[in-house]
């Protein structure tokens, strides 16, 4: 029992299920099916966003370019877009090319040349803004795409497109991270990477490999996005740096490396879309809805998080 | 009743579950120079950090000038005039010899500190402890022997009347030595309560006036020095005669070589030439930090290397990464198991499955009970007894040390590059890890064995070679190697000389 | 007569830093042959003011930095003291408003100093965290760009006259220094490099880190007031833009992440890398997309610059 409540993953799930609970009872459309099926669409963008956060997160880094690859795949859709290619699959596998190359360049950058991961991504972050704006010189990107338009919008069966394509790459990301060597590399890069690399662990490949992935899931959820909103913009990525890392620490994996699992991410997004969500309930002034949201993950982040004592 | 200065009294601490002292008492008194003796492991630094305050015992009570507590920190150990030369240096490496020598209890003008005071004491204790130099020397640029001495300037700056020195001489050369010495003994006249961790016999028989000696957490002897022998110190710490902690020597080196080197420059190691066959265990011997270590790292690839001619078991050239190395089957286990050998927060099976994991194909499914059944049997062989999902820093010192070496078993290594294996080990573990050696060497696995523990060259290695500032120096075979030839050579003096 | 030791200290700490001096020495005499107004008393002047608030915050993420932190929260505090400057000048006059921007400051970076320290937290998702609730007040306190500065202290600080902020900032720098000099100060490295060897030394570890924070947040909302001075009033979301620069001009000022390595004067010398950088990319007509392009390239080339020539160099 101890131990169970020890788990930050089944913690997390037990905290949102409380809430959902409780607000359900307090408002009688916040717990109905299209409520909670709207806010778990929501929840997948994190998600997706997360899940490439918490590879490298536990690796031992952090991905600060996350926000700008999203919005770089949402305005790189439409370039990528020919005439012949009718079912938009191309354009979709171009585009999460393009956003698996920028995370490889980040996990070159670090791994090569040595740049600590937070300037490296940072200094990615800032050129991909530039180069954004010189791609979609500030006006709005229309959704064309067949594929993308399906994802962000279909319901087959009542059940979103982006829901499943969550819980799909969830199962991959869980079986990558906890069932296949590689993953194992992730666990003791992050812990220790001196100790990893004198065991034989590749670290530039597992870096490498963390950053491609983080860029892949980025691409992703970019896609998501546009295809729920029907347009892409420069700034449509920008809540998903915070709200990524957020949600990867509020699942309980660890900030420093090391510890950790995406079985966490996925209850702490959920969570980060309930809280806003409920603030929104609140009608708050936006000012005041930015200081409940920092309030309420500060708090959930003291109950637990927290680094041992010096003696 | 004699006055005593500080003394802990049936203190008792466990980590993870794991008991370190069990009940142990110590008297520091004004004008004595006390030993603390005992194996690595024996819980000294423990019972150091509980005496200045750095820890807190579990059980038990400390007395400091007359007063009673059940535990000090480090602030009350301060005022109590409590001072620690620290094994492992507290030293700020970017900031200035001085101003580490007075850190945390500055003299200050007018809320400034006041380096012009400060100069003059650092410059007045530096002296004393035979620094020579510029105090605005950043300790980073220091050489390890002379960051020792500020450390035992840094303890002295605080005018302590208990001062606590843990190996404090482990890097000093011979002259350096002797000053410390005759400075602690100026220290104990001037009335100061004196605590002295070493594993060098002879300073300590020199030196001190009364003697602690711990055994697994235990204490075995609480005496006074005078009457004791050499023999009798080995016994109480070591709990038998020292004879039979090796096994009998045989060699099982065959004619095959898997390493031929030479021309090899790494780091500090200057155009080094070796050979190593299968079955042969080769020692490389020296003072701490002459290049050994960087002879090690070459081989293993973990270290920019060139080399004239290398031939590394049939394959020309020497390996250039350590997942090279692995794959040609050279393995390689760190002395420093926390920092370069374990992942501690992780379970002990995740840590003897790691160089699988470095190997294995990056998207294949791992098959639990395949690991279980691998993982297991590795804990047979070790005879660690527990469940092996527990954190592995939750083992004994030892207990690591095993884990650490033992994971790459199921690689089947043909080389094994070993760092001082026997560092922090308890003596049975020690005798466990002599029987594998000798074992991975009769089924012809070649070991280079890095160690400073004289002995162990001299009862283990067919040949050993010794290394002086980064140059290999001697070659000895057995039968021909002493502890006292392995010394001279590594100080660079001939045996007679040494000997008279 | 030998130097004193404190000379001889701070002396090595600048050799250490000849390179950087060297590139911002050159970068400047590019701009000032560009732009050969930097040295009428105008230009100085326009420059000083581009240079001022990133100067400033790059002392606080420097800060932060040296104990071993980092603070994801400088823009919106910035924005913070934007705010309570633009909405309480008016009514209270400008010294007042003044202390209430450094009281702002040197309280929200207390209290994040106190839950990294105290509750032992990371400073990275503390400072996230903040990041939304400082904001936030910032929206509440000024919900859209507004209120006012005195024309006066407009003028004195961002008119044609580089006196009064070359002033300022020699002011913050000896302020700097004279910390530096006190047991609190020094402790800053100790506590950054070596929190147990400071601990075990008798460093009060957690003050230095709550001091460290406040001091930051109080730059913070300084370089706010400033911002707000220059635009004659205040914006919620004007800070922005100062969380990457600063920590990207402390890191080209050599300060490591890891704490207690790097100085002050290093930090300085990044962020007048990294303005120098910008205004000359601007007077080469480049436009401002192509900067960000330029910037995100330039700083991985000028941090990973030392490591590659270090590996040529070794034997």
């Amino acid at each position: 029992m101890k131990a169970l409540l020890r788990s930050r993953p089944l913690l997390t799930t037990l905290v949102v299920l409380v809430v959902w609970i409780v607000a359900g009872f307090a408002s009688p459309g916040f717990g109905s099916w299209p409520h909670l099926r709207y806010m778990l669409e929501l929840a997948s963008v994190i998600g997706l966003v997360g899940a490439g956060q918490t590879v490298v997160v536990i690796a031992g880094g952090i991905d600060l370019s996350v926000a700008a690859i999203v919005t770089l795949s949402t305005i790189a859709l439409p370039l990528l877009s020919w005439s012949f290619d009718t079912t938009g699959a191309i354009a979709v596998l171009g585009v999460l090319a393009l956003s698996t190359l920028v995370g490889l360049v980040n996990g070159i950058g670090i791994a090569w040349l040595r740049v600590h991961p937070m300037i490296m991504t940072l200094a990615m972050a800032t050129f991909l803004q530039g180069l954004l704006i010189l791609m979609a010189g500030g006006s709005a990107v229309t959704l064309d795409n067949p594929i993308v338009a399906w994802l962000g919008s279909a319901r087959p069966f009542g059940f979103s497109a982006c829901i499943m394509l969550w819980i799909v790459m969830s199962g991959l990301v869980l079986v990558l991270l906890h069932a296949t060597p590689l993953g194992a590399r992730f666990f003791a890069l992050g812990a220790n990477p001196l100790a990893a690399r004198l065991s034989g662990v590749n670290i530039r490949a597992t870096t490498l490999c963390a950053y491609g992935i983080s860029g892949l899931m980025c691409g992703l959820a970019g896609l998501l996005a546009l295809g729920m909103n029907g347009q892409g913009y420069v700034g449509i990525g920008d809540p998903y740096l915070l709200a990524s890392i957020a949600a990867v620490v509020l699942g309980g994996t660890s900030i420093l490396g090391g510890r950790g699992t995406y079985g966490g991410t996925l209850p702490g997004a959920v969570l980060l879309v309930t809280i806003t969500a409920l603030i929104t309930v609140v009608n708050a002034s936006p000012g005041l809805r930015d200081v409940l949201f920092g309030t309420l993950v500060l708090g959930l982040l003291l109950l637990s998080g927290r680094e041992a004592k010096r003696r | 009743m004699t006055s005593v200065s500080l003394a802990a009294r049936d203190v008792s601490k466990a980590f993870f579950g794991n008991p370190v002292l069990r009940g142990v008492s110590i008297e520091l008194r004004p004008g004595r120079v006390h030993a603390l003796m005992g194996e690595n492991g024996a819980g000294k630094s423990t019972l150091i950090n509980i005496l200045s305050g750095s820890l807190s015992p579990d059980s038990g009570s400390l007395d400091v000038g007359g007063r009673t507590a059940s535990s000090l920190s480090p602030a009350e150990a301060r005022q109590a005039g409590i001072a620690v030369v620290h094994q492992e240096l507290s030293l700020v490496a970017h900031l200035s010899i001085a101003e580490n020598i007075g850190l945390g209890a500055y003299a200050s003008r007018g809320g400034r500190i006041d380096y012009s005071a400060l100069a003059v004491r650092a410059a007045e204790l530096c002296a004393l402890v035979g620094l020579s130099g510029d105090l605005s020397r950043p300790i980073r640029d220091l050489p390890l022997g002379e960051r020792q001495l500020v450390e035992i300037a840094k303890a002295l700056y605080r005018n302590p009347k208990v001062l606590i020195l843990d190996e404090p001489t482990s890097s000093l050369s011979a002259r350096e030595t002797e000053r410390l010495m005759a400075l602690l003994r100026r220290l104990k006249a001037n009335g100061v309560a004196l605590l002295y961790i070493s594993h060098r016999l002879g300073e300590v028989m020199d030196l001190c006036d009364h003697v602690t000696v711990l055994k697994d957490g235990v204490c075995t002897a609480d005496q006074p020095m005078a009457g004791m022998t050499p023999d009798e110190f080995v016994r109480l710490m070591v709990g038998r005669d020292a004879g039979d902690l090796f096994p009998a020597f045989e060699s099982a080196a065959r004619a095959e070589t898997v390493i031929d080197v030479a021309g090899l420059s790494a780091g500090m190691v200057q155009d080094a030439a070796l050979t190593l066959r299968r079955g042969e265990i080769l020692g490389l011997g020296g003072l701490v930090g002459q290049g050994q270590e960087d002879l090690l790292l070459a081989l293993y690839g973990a270290m920019p290397a060139r080399a004239r001619t290398a031939t590394m078991l049939g394959a020309a050239g020497l390996v250039h990464s350590v997942t090279a190395a692995n794959r040609r089957g050279i393995a390689y286990v760190p002395a420093d198991r926390k920092r370069e050998g374990l992942l501690l927060t992780h379970s002990i099976r995740f840590n003897m499955l790691l160089p699988d994991f470095g190997r294995a194909v990056s998207l294949a499914l791992r098959r639990t009970s395949t690991e279980r059944k691998l993982t297991d049997g590795l804990a047979r062989l070790l005879t660690v007894k527990g469940d092996l999902s527990r954190p592995v820093q939750a083992l004994s010192g030892g207990n690591q040390q095993k884990v650490a070496l033992a994971k790459w078993m199921p690689q089947n290594p043909k080389i094994l590059l070993l760092n001082d294996p026997t560092r922090g080990v308890d003596v049975q573990t020690k005798r466990e890890i002599y029987l594998m050696l000798r074992r991975f060497a009769q089924e012809g696995q070649a070991i280079i064995l890095l160690s400073s523990d004289t002995p162990e060259l001299v009862h283990l290695c067919d040949r050993v070679l010794v290394m002086r500032e980064g140059n290999l120096v001697a070659e000895l075979p057995h039968g021909q190697v002493t502890e006292e030839s392995i010394v001279a050579a590594a100080m660079g003096v001939s045996p007679a000389r040494e000997a008279a | 007569m030998m130097p004193s030791l404190y000379w001889q200290i701070q002396w090595r700490r600048n050799r250490r830093l000849t390179p950087l001096y060297g590139v911002v020495l050159l970068l400047l005499v590019v701009y000032g042959w560009l732009f050969p107004g930097l040295f009428s008393r105008a230009g100085l002047a326009h420059f000083t003011q581009s240079w001022f608030p990133l100067a400033l915050v790059a002392m606080a993420q420097a800060i932060l930095m040296l104990t071993g932190g980092i603070s994801l929260a400088v823009g919106s505090l910035v924005s913070l003291g934007a705010v309570v400057a633009a909405t309480t000048m008016g009514a209270t006059g400008s010294l007042v408003s003044m202390l209430l921007v450094l009281a702002a400051g040197l309280a929200t970076g207390a209290a994040s100093g106190a839950i990294v320290a105290l509750l032992r937290l990371p400073a990275i998702i503390v400072t996230l965290a903040g990041s939304f609730i400082i904001g936030g007040l910032a929206l509440i306190i000024l919900p859209r760009p507004g209120g006012m500065i005195l024309p006066w202290l407009s003028a004195v600080l961002a008119g044609n006259n580089p006196t009064v902020l070359l002033g300022l900032l020699i002011l913050l720098v000896l302020g700097w220094k004279f910390y530096l000099a006190t047991p609190g100060g020094i402790a800053l490295y100790a506590a950054g490099e070596n929190p147990v060897a400071a601990y075990r030394s008798g460093i009060a570890v957690e003050a230095t880190v709550i001091a460290a924070f406040a001091i930051s947040g109080m730059l913070c909302t300084l370089a706010g007031l400033f911002v707000a001075a220059q635009t004659g009033s205040g914006d919620p979301v004007i800070g922005t833009t100062f969380t990457l620069n600063s920590i990207a001009a402390v890191v080209l000022g050599g300060v490591g992440f890891l704490g207690g390595e790097g100085t002050m004067r290093g930090a300085l010398a990044g962020s007048l890398l990294l303005t120098v950088m910008i205004n000359v990319m601007f007077f080469l007509g480049m436009p401002p997309v192509a900067q960000y392009i330029a910037q995100g390239i330039i700083i991985v080339v000028a941090v990973a610059l030392p490591h590659l020539l270090g590996r040529r160099l070794a034997p």
